[in-house]
């Protein structure tokens, strides 16, 4: 760790090096003396941890090197250590931002080294919430969340790249599993509002009466178990980015209300009366054609033209090439990396599996299938054995698995010979087909 | 190191902020014994002059010191002081607590003296 950096500032020669010794007891600490407030003010610059002020100073007053520091250096925790046994001083130090006050007497040692250990811990815990800041910045970094090389892949990199420029209202569709949540975070994390909040709400999850609240806050008492004033999402997110997953699902009265915050910039929690100005960046997100739903009278025009902004239609899986295989490969990489397994690779034959298949799912399929291949195999590598789908798309998969008629039509038929207990006169029935053709199929062992 | 309680001083508290380092003690003493004699003469000038404000400057800046050498009997009396001095009370009485402040101190800068030669 750096040295932990103090400024003391006190005209009484004595007192001011009795301190100094005092506190360099610390080996960590490294301690300055100044006796005018005019000194403490040009050494800013050194970015002390704390400075310790002395009320009583003979070129200016603490009041005036302290908001003088707290105008150029407001994060600095300023300390008034001062004979004055006046609480009306105290109170107006307080109110002004010192981080604390206090008398000269014989609790100063206790009282300093506890302020101490607090603003270390603050400093640590700043250090760590900037450094996981960093982290995530790192971890949306967008092509780090979005791989691939196919060309609808390569169109979506090109708008996030342009709604990281701006602070457009960006929409995003998509099938389910095609990594929404995803792109906005990476447009969130990469723009110039990535230092402050990213608040996510899924519109679907939150139950109709809750959605205001959740969303604008409440006063206490504004409803039935209101106990606390709340703080709703979007003045969490001030500054940031508001993610407003499911979009489709919100109902006409919230978009009517939403509507009304999106173009006055403010809001009123409920329950209050106060009008709240809020910065907020809009992204949102559905899986079903927004259009498509104003048409029906689902939602509400003028918002949908609000909420519009940048269009970013992320492409199905399946229409994404080689995308899979490449995905496959990273998935399987973070898998064997995360629970320190060693490294596998994915044969041809279960690559070509993979790439007959359609993910109904989309990406998040893709992984859950590579994850549960990479705990099936017990050797080095995945081999089509362990790929197996289960999406609940049954008539999709058939599908997509690109086989010939005569092969569709022996899968179909072992599918309801199946469902039906073997029923073959069922069967028939049901798929409109003479018995013979069944029997002729179990004969030549075709099914 | 002396015993405290032969002397008009007790280092205590003094330990208790520097540590138990002589020579962080010895080089406190010598910087008390230093700089304490020019705000009692600034006490004392002041109260010549009437100027109260000097005074209750001084007075204010000698409190915390005092305590920590554990000065007796200088605890309330120098809060006296610089009250006085604050509402510029500067009479017979103000003169005479003055007077008893420079009694102790004399005392104390001659034990410490003896106590911490300085070489």
């Amino acid at each position: 760790m750096d040295a932990f950096r103090i400024f003391i500032v006190e005209d009484d020669v004595f007192y001011g090096e009795m301190l100094r010794h005092h506190l360099t007891l610390n080996p960590d600490n490294e301690v300055h003396l100044f006796k005018t407030g005019e000194e403490c003010l040009k050494n800013l610059y050194r970015s002390p941890a704390m400075i310790s002020l002395d009320y009583s100073l003979p070129d200016m007053s603490g009041l005036d090197v302290m908001r003088q520091i707290k105008k150029e250096h407001p994060e600095i925790p300023v300390i008034i250590v001062s004979g004055q046994e006046d609480i009306s001083t105290a109170v107006t130090l307080l109110r002004e931002g010192a981080y604390d006050y206090f008398v000269k007497d014989d609790d100063v040692k206790d009282r300093l080294w506890n302020v101490l250990k607090k603003i270390r811990e603050n400093i640590q815990l700043r250090s760590e919430i900037s450094y996981l800041k960093e982290e995530i910045g790192r971890k949306y970094e967008f092509r780090n969340v979005i791989k691939g090389n196919s060309p609808s892949i390569k169109q979506i990199f090109g708008l996030i790249e342009k709604s990281i420029k701006t602070n457009i209202s960006v929409s995003i569709t998509g099938e389910t599993g095609t990594g929404k949540e995803l792109v906005a975070k990476a447009i969130h994390y990469n723009s110039k509002r990535a230092k402050k909040p990213f608040v996510a709400i899924n519109v679907s999850a939150i139950p109709r009466d809750l959605i205001e609240s959740e969303m604008f806050g409440h006063e206490k008492g504004a409803f039935t178990g209101a106990i606390t004033r709340k703080i709703g999402k979007f003045e969490q997110a001030s500054g940031g980015t508001i993610f407003l997953d499911e979009i489709a699902e919100m109902d006409l009265n919230m978009q009517a209300k939403l509507l009304r915050v999106i173009q006055e910039r403010e809001l009123t929690r409920v329950g209050g009366n106060e009008l709240i100005k809020i910065d907020v960046r809009l992204i949102v997100a559905t899986n079903r054609n927004l259009a498509d739903e104003v048409q029906k009278g689902n939602f509400r025009e003028d918002l949908y033209y609000r909420l519009l902004g940048l269009p970013i239609e992320l492409p199905p899986l399946r229409y994404r090439g080689n995308d899979i295989i490449l995905l496959a490969k990273y998935f399987v990489d973070e898998f064997c990396k995360e629970n320190k397994m060693k490294k596998l690779s994915i044969t041809e034959s279960a690559q070509q599996k993979l790439m007959g298949y359609h993910f109904p799912g989309n990406v998040r399929e893709l992984r859950a299938i590579i994850e549960l291949a990479a705990v099936l195999t017990d050797h080095d590598q995945i081999d089509e054995s362990h790929i197996s789908f289960n999406s609940a798309d049954a008539a999709g998969n058939l599908l997509m698995e690109e086989s010939s008629l005569a092969e569709y039509t022996r899968k179909i038929i072992r599918y309801y010979l199946q469902k039906y207990n073997n029923n073959v006169l069922l069967v028939a029935k049901k798929l409109e087909i003479g018995k013979s053709t069944i029997y002729r199929m179990i004969k030549e062992k075709q099914i | 190191m002396p015993e405290s309680n032969k002397n008009h001083y007790c280092l205590d508290k003094l330990i208790e902020f520097v540590g138990n380092d002589p020579e962080a003690i010895k080089s406190m003493v010598n910087l008390f014994l230093n700089t304490t004699p020019d705000l009692l003469q600034t006490i004392n000038t002041s109260f010549h002059d009437g100027i109260a404000e000097n005074l209750a400057k001084a007075a204010h800046t000698l409190k915390p010191t005092l305590d920590v050498f554990g000065v007796e009997n200088t605890y309330d009396l120098i809060r006296i002081i610089e009250q006085k001095a604050k509402r510029s009370e500067l009479d017979l009485a103000l003169g005479k607590h003055i007077n008893q402040l420079n009694t102790t101190m004399e005392l104390v800068f001659k034990e410490l003296k003896l106590a911490y030669p300085i070489v």
